[in-house]
């Protein structure tokens, strides 16, 4: 899979504060953690990390991470926070990996094909929308495919039913629903309306007025 | 209407409404949403309009999710009340909607469709509120 490259530059002042005042630079804050080592706190241009964060595949992406100019180190994506009204990315967290030592990651599934269910008037639902799996970094798959086009009213595929590329295992419960039909439920229109005079009950009897 | 079954006082504190968001700041269980951009007090007869618009609009198709609920009591003096003599009784509940929440959900239908529905329950809010997608990356 190809790599993703990133510029970041190392951080010194640390807290909520100093993440506030990288940010009104124009930058955002991040970390490197690394087994053994110390975590490295870096800070990127806002515009390289929309760049990565909108690459092909970046969830599952091994990232070259050059800080202050030293030798790339791979890195994924493990997390990453958004600001919650303006959906800007506020911090990024990467973990280095040793491109020859298998990793546990996340990989989203995405679910092709229409279901029969769905256009006899269902709904398609989606409780598992990424798995864990087990590989090289740079096995890792964009995404894992499932076909959903058989899939008739009140039908599921569950985890056992998904199928990993090779070098990829896929953990978790084998019995845990990935996707399933379910019935329109923007049904149920004009529910009684009970008008808001009554109060409800109290907790261990009556308070006093 | 939305309201709780039981509560373990009829009558609350007003509370702060500062800051953003802390819970659901994104489209979690359907495919679009609409966000709040401002803080305010969601009533339970605004969630139900709001609620009733995206049903109609949508003809009882697809999955509708609501994220809010109205557990705060809000009380009321009676008109032409002189101040004093304790606190209000109840008049409504209502839900504490800070900036960043994802208030309504909607799966199963086409993108037109559900910005349209989550446009027509916006104008039964009382506050600014913005469509949004699942975010994938």
């Amino acid at each position: 899979m190809a790599h993703v490259e990133l510029d970041a530059r190392t951080r010194s002042a640390l807290g909520s504060a100093a993440s506030r005042r990288i940010r009104r630079e124009g930058l955002v804050p991040g970390v490197l953690y690394q087994q053994g080592a110390a975590s490295i706190a870096f800070a990127a241009t806002e515009r390289d990390v929309r760049r990565l964060m909108h690459a092909e595949g970046a969830r599952t992406a091994v990232i070259d991470v050059t800080i202050d100019g030293e030798t790339p180190r791979p890195a994924l994506l493990k997390d990453w926070q958004l600001h919650p009204v303006r959906d800007e990315v506020i911090h990024l967290d990467l973990q280095q990996v040793d491109l020859k030592v298998v990793v546990e990651a996340a990989v989203p599934v995405s679910l092709i094909g229409t279901p029969v269910g769905v256009r006899d008037g269902g709904v398609l639902d989606q409780p598992l929308r990424e798995v864990t799996v087990r590989a090289l970094p740079d096995a890792l798959p964009d995404a894992i495919e499932l076909d959903v086009a058989q899939l008739g009213p009140g039908d599921a595929l569950h985890l056992v039913d998904l199928h990993a590329p090779e070098g990829v295992e896929i953990l978790g419960d084998p019995d845990a629903v990935v996707a399933s039909v379910m019935a329109a439920g923007g049904g149920e229109p004009e529910a009684g309306e009970d008008e808001g005079g009554q109060e409800p009950e109290l907790v261990g009897g009556r308070e006093s007025e | 209407m939305l309201m709780p079954k039981r509560v373990k006082h009829r009558k609350h504190h007003r509370g702060r409404r500062e800051g953003l968001t802390k819970g659901h700041p994104t489209v979690q269980f359907g495919e679009f949403g609409l966000k709040a951009l401002e803080p305010a007090w969601i009533t339970n007869r605004q969630i139900e309009a709001a609620r009733v618009a995206i049903t109609r609009r949508v003809r009882r198709t697809g999955k509708v999710w609501i994220n809010v609920f109205p557990h705060l009591p809000v009380t009321k003096k009676p008109a032409e009340t002189r101040m004093g003599s304790g606190k209000g009784s109840p008049e409504a509940w209502v839900a504490v909607v800070k900036p960043g929440k994802v208030m309504f959900e909607i799966a199963g239908v086409p993108e037109p469709l559900a910005r349209e529905a989550m446009r027509l329950a916006a104008n039964k809010l009382p506050i600014r509120c913005k469509f949004v997608a699942r975010e994938e990356i």
